[in-house]
């Protein structure tokens, strides 16, 4: 057959190398709307749960179990599923009724009258609820930092950059996971060196996370996985209960922590049960909810490519980021994987998350260049830091970036590296040079950096591990190499566990030190001129891009 | 001008005496429903490269097929069982293909090849020039694994599908069959 | 009186903690902990500070109730490392294709003239073909192309391929003949020139075409020309499979690589020899101009390079300037490194001949005095730096039971073999070359690129995993599991290292990476420490030697006092691994030394 020019550049544009696919209900293959998911219902006998969405308590499995015991409150249960599906829904858009009282409400709610809520909703109805009900006041970022090589010091050097820039939490993880303590010193330290107060954590095999967390070496932990059937779980060797456990674990050193889930992740491993992607995850968040963690990262995750794939997909993962603030849950709302081939794309996904703000808009920006994203690359990277920055100005909403001027960047990342080689050098770490500083303050990825010696670096990770270093140790060897005040910042952030304002939800920690979260920056939108909404100082910080014409002299401009 | 695949039950599958033999599972609608991979790869092809592989080494080869299940390390550490030598390949119809040892648990490998968008023919052959290699007692490098971090956006939710499709084609219980194979040029009639 | 005694070496720190009353010292602790700093230098109060609370901890004892620190007279010590070819080889023209595909096909010699695959169908009845065929030709019709030029008549002899595909096109000939392939650059096969193809069975190697007569006979030549290709001949000994095409001038050559000379100064005058001599030539030079004073390399060539980093980092240290820094050892080690042939047509490897070079540099100017104040700034206690390292050695080597004087000290570093001598005055001498050269052999003599791994394989024995139950130990032995071995370990050669089993990533047998591994540890300690004692032993005659005490790091390792041993055997030395104070091993002498002697002066001690 005969194509026209325009179907040849159609065909050639990158949104036709992404993958869609047609709905199967009966697998799983759908994102919210399936024939198969549960009717809502709820029965209650002295004070248990005996039946849910059509299903006995004989029946349960352990996270309908898990749910019915920890995540419903049975006492208002009834009276809250008494409520039609478009009637919550209502409370959830108009602004007049407060977050407060919906949570009220929803506290009652089964998986399946959640899904029934949503299902009525479209995204812009969606956002309008999101904006009201994530718990903080004030939208945040968090940004991945790690290396190909997984390089110390382009770790930490990139942290302090993505701080600088903005972002209030950063994550990283390893090629090779004995590389691990390296890295989280790495990144704990850059992170402090350029923005007091930015919390940090390395994700790992669960034991060795915690481990660290203890020791003070990161700062919060939230690869902690949940999924939404009974063989899922399974197959990680994971109950409801033992996730709980490990959460406690966390809690019980004041550590800020979340859990993590996604929609697609059951189909994808072929054990979907013929429910919906959306009705799965739902279950994953009433998991997170009675394990009393604080927050959740969610919003598909690593399964993007299969929500992404169905039609209404996007809009099932906006969703699950509103369902997890609506249960009063922080959430880190993905856009932290590799999704589209198209720019454009990759831009409306992220939009729902970006104009209503949520506690954390991405889940994992790249700090780095994506060649060097060890969770096989994000949905933005270094390079799109100027278009956020244009669109959080053209739109005047806060996506918690802001535009830096490259002295400043250049000065910040150098100072990490120094930093991290004094740190190194007090805890005798194997050197970083000058000429390690040099290149990292100017590259863009580990391509440009010169080679560490592997051998010296896994050998003192495993020493670091043995010799018993902690938070501490870092900050004797900030204060002895003269970097007093990025010691005093680490010092702060490690005191934050003794005082536990970090396990409140949707902690985070300001520039100066002071505790953000659902508790002293509750979100307060109730309608048009309320809320938050980028103002003063801040705004003006947005108004600044790379080229801006200036306004007073615009003849000294025209060359 | 392709080649075409047809594959003759010839009985249930035994195991295999000769330790010189590499055994290749193929998955329930591996060249039958099913008759190319994620990216098009004739099955005729995918097969016929494994076994070129092999033979290239001095080994022989034989094929059967598993029919009870989808999972590909139980299929690969099943035609490890039957193998002569203790060493198997799996490979499912979208091509994710492993290479097993039949001493090994079933959640283990030698080498797995998830990503079956980025394997090409050659990488078949390799897989199956290793397969003979770990069968003759050598220590081959592992077949370079390719990665690519938009792989994701293109084929996560069609990998998906295509593995929820090929588990229809499982008979429970069924027993594992020998398979004559033939690969023949189309024009060739 | 609580003392502690202080051993700063190169990488570790030591320390024993003592209790100094009347009778003999009574001895309540040890610790070791990492150097920190380069030897000499202040950086390494934090270091010794580390031993000594950890040795106190172990003593169960407190800082506070310390009398005295003390603390070796530390010299520093250092050593720098440098390996360079000196030999390539080059094939000029297109000559010869003589690497070794895993798997050739069929055997035997076939000779005839170079014909592209396509060509096969344009030649007529009775020639004499090697068939070259080329990428992207499928297995299938390369075999059909050949029986269809067989059957008109056409001699195909032989084939070469681009592709692993020989097998699969031998087991579709009519009748078979030898091919060659995986000749990556095949394109550079010189058509119409005559070739000689030839394969042996598995497990046997060519003979004639690694024959130089054998050429001779194949392609007729005269005396003048057989002289010429006798270097490709000797190219190929050893293959299983070669190729040899003639050529008008075609030529293998064996280059030289100028590396550069080293200059020698000795008390008894000095002495240039040329890197590219060899190993042999440059430590003939050594021994006769021992001991060295100094050494210089050819400025702008490998040895000015190298010799100029030590001198560098050594002055920098010491703060003196570049030219008073002294080399006072070097020792040469001959090496051969896998390197792609220049001009090749299947990126074959050549072992190129190589040189390794480690040099010392030794001062005497360790601002021990600005190290002892720091380290008593920091504990709160009398620090003495007291007693030459040798003599402290050998004090506390004589804590080995069964060991007398006169006695010999041979302590195997990371960077210098050391040796010292207690007969009357203690008489010692530091070389370079120890335990990191060895590593740097061991990973450019397997190719591996990869120091971790050499350092691994220099340390632990080696296993073949036969199957995920049974391991084949290098002796030979055979070990059983119940529990299987990790899958990346399954038909690998395997280490045996602390923490468990590291598959070696690469095709060499479990024999080969041992002789390696045995023959630089030879190459360095053996010759090493037969230099050594030759330079301590009394006019310079072992026999003179009573005992040898094996010291330091590189003597915990699992060979090398053996073969030290076997070496020494002939002298009739009694030579083994010391064992300070009975409990200590090799370890800790320096720091027993210094409290020995400290006991041993009571009236100062008192005081």
């Amino acid at each position: 057959m005969r194509h026209s020019k325009r179907t040849e550049i159609l065909e050639a544009k990158p949104v036709n190398l992404d993958g869609f696919v047609e709905e199967w209900p009966e697998v799983g293959m759908v994102a919210m709307d399936s024939p198969y998911d549960p009717e809502p219902g709820i029965r209650v006998e002295q004070g248990t749960v005996v039946e849910m969405d059509g299903k006995p308590r004989a029946e349960f499995d352990f996270i309908d179990q898990f749910i019915a015991d920890h995540a419903i409150d049975a006492d208002i249960a009834p009276e809250a599923m008494a409520h039609s599906a478009e009637h919550i829904a209502h409370l959830l858009i108009d602004a007049t009724v407060s977050r407060r009282a919906v949570l009220g409400v929803v506290r009652g709610l089964t998986p399946a009258k959640l899904l029934a809520v949503v299902k009525t909703m479209n995204v812009v109805e969606m956002m309008m609820a999101l904006q009201k009900m994530r718990a903080r006041r004030t939208p945040s970022n968090q940004a991945h930092s790690t290396s190909a090589r997984d390089n110390p010091v382009q770790i930490a050097a990139d942290a302090a950059e993505a701080a600088l820039r903005g972002f209030r939490e950063l994550e990283t993880t390893l090629g090779v996971v004995r590389y691990a303590p390296l890295a989280a010193i790495a990144l704990q330290v850059g992170a402090q060196a350029a923005r007091p107060g930015v919390l940090t954590q390395c994700a790992l095999e669960e034991a060795t996370e915690l481990e660290l967390g203890m020791r003070g070496i990161t700062g919060y932990a939230e690869t902690i996985s949940v999924y939404g059937t009974e063989p899922v779980f399974c197959d990680g060797d994971d109950t409801p209960w033992s996730k709980a456990f490990l959460a406690s674990a966390y809690a019980s050193r004041g550590i800020k922590m979340r859990f993590t889930s996604g929609t697609g992740s059951e189909v994808q491993m072929g054990n979907a049960e013929g429910k919906s992607m959306l009705y799965l995850e739902i279950r994953c968040i009433l998991v997170t909810k009675g394990a009393g963690v604080q927050g959740l990262q969610n919003g598909s995750i690593s399964c993007i490519g299969v929500p992404g794939a169905v039609p209404a997909g996007i809009r099932a993962v906006l969703a699950e980021n509103l369902i997890a603030s609506t249960v009063d849950l922080e959430c880190a709302s993905g856009n932290d994987q590799s999704f589209s081939h198209s720019d454009m794309r990759r831009t409306a996904r992220l939009l729902p998350q970006l104009l209503p703000g949520t506690d954390f808009v991405c889940s994992g920006y790249s700090g780095v260049p994506n060649y060097d994203n060890m969770f096989a690359g994000s949905n933005l990277d270094p390079e799109d830091y100027d278009d956020w920055n244009t669109i959080q100005r053209d739109l005047q909403v806060d996506g918690a970036l802001r535009h830096v001027p490259e002295e400043r960047i250049l000065a910040a990342r150098a100072h990490a590296a120094r930093a991290l080689q004094a740190v190194f050098a007090h805890l005798e770490l194997p050197p970083v040079t000058d000429k390690e500083i040099e290149a990292v303050t100017y590259a863009h990825g580990s391509q440009e950096l010169p080679l560490r010696d592997v051998l010296e670096d896994l050998k003192a990770a495993q020493s670091v591990l043995d010799r018993g270093i902690t938070g501490l140790d870092i900050v004797k060897g900030l204060e002895a190499g003269g970097f007093t005040e990025v010691a005093e910042s680490l010092l702060t952030v490690l005191r934050q566990r003794i005082s536990g304002d970090l396990l409140h939800t949707s902690a985070i920690l300001t520039p100066e030190m002071e505790t953000l979260s659902a508790v002293n920056d509750a979100n307060d939108y109730a309608g048009p001129g309320t809320g938050y909404r980028p103002s003063g100082q801040r705004w003006e910080e947005m108004k600044r891009l790379r080229h801006v014409v200036s306004a007073s002299n615009p003849e000294e401009e025209v060359s | 001008m392709g080649r075409t695949l047809s594959l003759t039950e010839r009985g249930p599958a035994t195991p295999g005496r000769h330790s010189d033999e590499v055994v290749i599972g193929i998955s329930p609608a591996f060249g039958a429903f099913f008759s190319k991979t994620i990216v098009e790869l004739p099955h005729a092809e995918v097969l016929r490269e494994l076994l070129a592989g092999i033979e290239e080494q001095g080994m022989r080869a034989r094929v059967i097929r598993y029919r009870s299940g989808s999972d590909l390390a139980v299929i690969a550490h099943t035609a490890a069982r039957y193998s002569g030598s203790g060493i198997g390949v799996g490979v499912l119809s979208r091509g994710t293909t492993m290479i097993h040892q039949k001493q090994l648990l079933k959640l283990s490998n030698l080498e797995l090849f998830p990503q079956a968008p980025l394997l090409d023919l050659e990488t078949f052959r390799k897989v199956g020039r290793n397969a003979a290699r770990y069968a003759k007692g050598e220590s081959p490098e592992p077949v370079p694994a390719r990665n690519d971090y938009m792989a994701r956006p293109r084929w996560q939710a069609k990998a998906a599908l295509l593995h929820i499709k090929e588990t229809e084609f499982v008979t429970p219980r069924a027993e594992p069959v020998e398979l004559e194979v033939a690969i023949s040029l189309a024009d060739a009639g | 009186m609580l003392v502690v005694g202080v051993d700063i070496g190169n990488s570790t720190t030591e320390a024993c903690v003592a209790e100094l009353g009347t009778g003999p010292a009574v001895y309540l602790g040890s610790a070791l902990a990492r150097t920190t700093g380069v030897k000499g230098t202040t950086e390494n109060v934090h270091g010794a500070e580390r031993a000594i609370r950890a040795a106190l901890t172990e003593a169960g004892r407190g800082m506070d109730e310390l009398a005295t620190v003390l603390v070796n007279e530390a010299t520093p010590v250092i050593s720098g490392l440098a390996m360079e070819t000196i030999t390539e080889t080059i094939i000029t023209e297109s000559t010869m294709i003589g690497h070794n595909p895993d798997t050739p096909g069929g055997a035997g010699l076939g000779v005839g003239t170079c014909v592209a695959f396509a060509e096969l169908p344009g030649r007529v009845a009775g020639e004499e073909v090697v068939c070259v065929i080329g990428t992207g030709v499928d297995f299938e019709d390369a075999a059909a192309g050949i029986n269809a030029a067989t059957a008109r008549g056409v001699v195909v002899t032989a084939a070469v391929v681009c592709a692993d595909d020989a097998n699969l096109i031998v087991n579709r000939l009519g009748r078979p003949v030898p091919v060659v392939d995986e000749v990556t650059l095949i394109e550079r096969v010189p058509l119409g020139m005559r070739a000689a193809v030839e394969v042996a069975e598995p497990g046997r190697t060519i003979r004639t075409l690694s024959n130089s007569y054998g050429i001779a006979t194949v392609f007729e030549l005269d005396a003048e020309r057989t002289r010429m290709i006798a270097p490709v001949a000797r190219a190929l000994v050893g293959n299983r499979s070669a190729v040899v095409v003639r050529t008008p001038a075609g030529d293998v050559t064996d280059r030289r690589i100028p590396a550069g000379s080293l200059t020698l100064h000795g008390e008894r005058g000095r002495r240039t020899v040329g890197i590219a001599e060899g190993a042999e030539a440059v430590m003939a030079t050594v021994r006769g101009i021992a001991p060295v004073i100094d050494a210089h390399g050819e400025p702008g060539t490998h040895a000015g390079g190298m010799i100029s980093q030590v001198r560098d980092t050594m002055s920098e240290l010491t703060a003196s300037p570049v030219d008073e820094v002294r080399i006072r050892d070097v020792l040469a080690v001959d090496t051969f490194v896998p390197q792609r042939m220049t001009g090749g047509l299947a990126g074959e490897f050549a072992l190129e001949n190589a040189v390794a070079l480690a040099a010392m540099v030794r001062t005497s100017q360790g601002p021990m005095a600005l190290l002892a104040e720091e380290l008593r700034r920091a504990l709160g206690v009398e620090v003495r730096v007291g007693g030459v390292e040798a003599d402290m050695a050998v004090l506390g080597a004589l804590t080995t039971p069964g060991t007398d004087r006169p006695l010999a000290v041979l302590d195997l570093g990371g960077g210098s073999t050391d040796a010292a001598l207690a007969a009357g005055q203690v008489h010692s001498v530091h070389l370079a070359g120890a335990g990191d050269l060895v590593t740097k052999l061991i990973d450019a003599e397997l190719g591996l690129d990869d120091t971790e791994l050499a350092e691994q394989l220099k340390q632990h024995p080696l296993a073949k995993a036969e199957s995920f139950f049974q391991l084949r130990m290098e002796d030979g032995t055979v070990r059983f599991r119940d529990e299987p071995l990790p899958t990346e370990c399954f038909a690998r050669v395997v280490v045996l290292g602390e923490h468990g089993f590291l598959p070696v990533p690469t095709s060499h047998p479990v024999e080969k990476i041992r002789n390696v591994r045995r023959s630089a540890k030879h190459r360095v300690f053996v010759v090493n420490a037969v230099r050594a004692l030759e330079r301590i032993a009394p006019g310079g005659d072992l026999r003179g030697l009573g005992f040898v005490v094996v010291l330091g790091g590189s003597a915990l390792d699992f060979e090398i006092p053996d073969m030290i041993a076997e070496a020494l055997a002939p002298y009739g030395i009694v030579c083994g691994t010391g064992n300070v104070r009975a409990s200590q091993g090799p370890r800790n002498a320096v720091a027993t030394g210094l409290v020995t002697a400290h006991a041993a002066r009571p009236a100062e001690a008192a005081r």
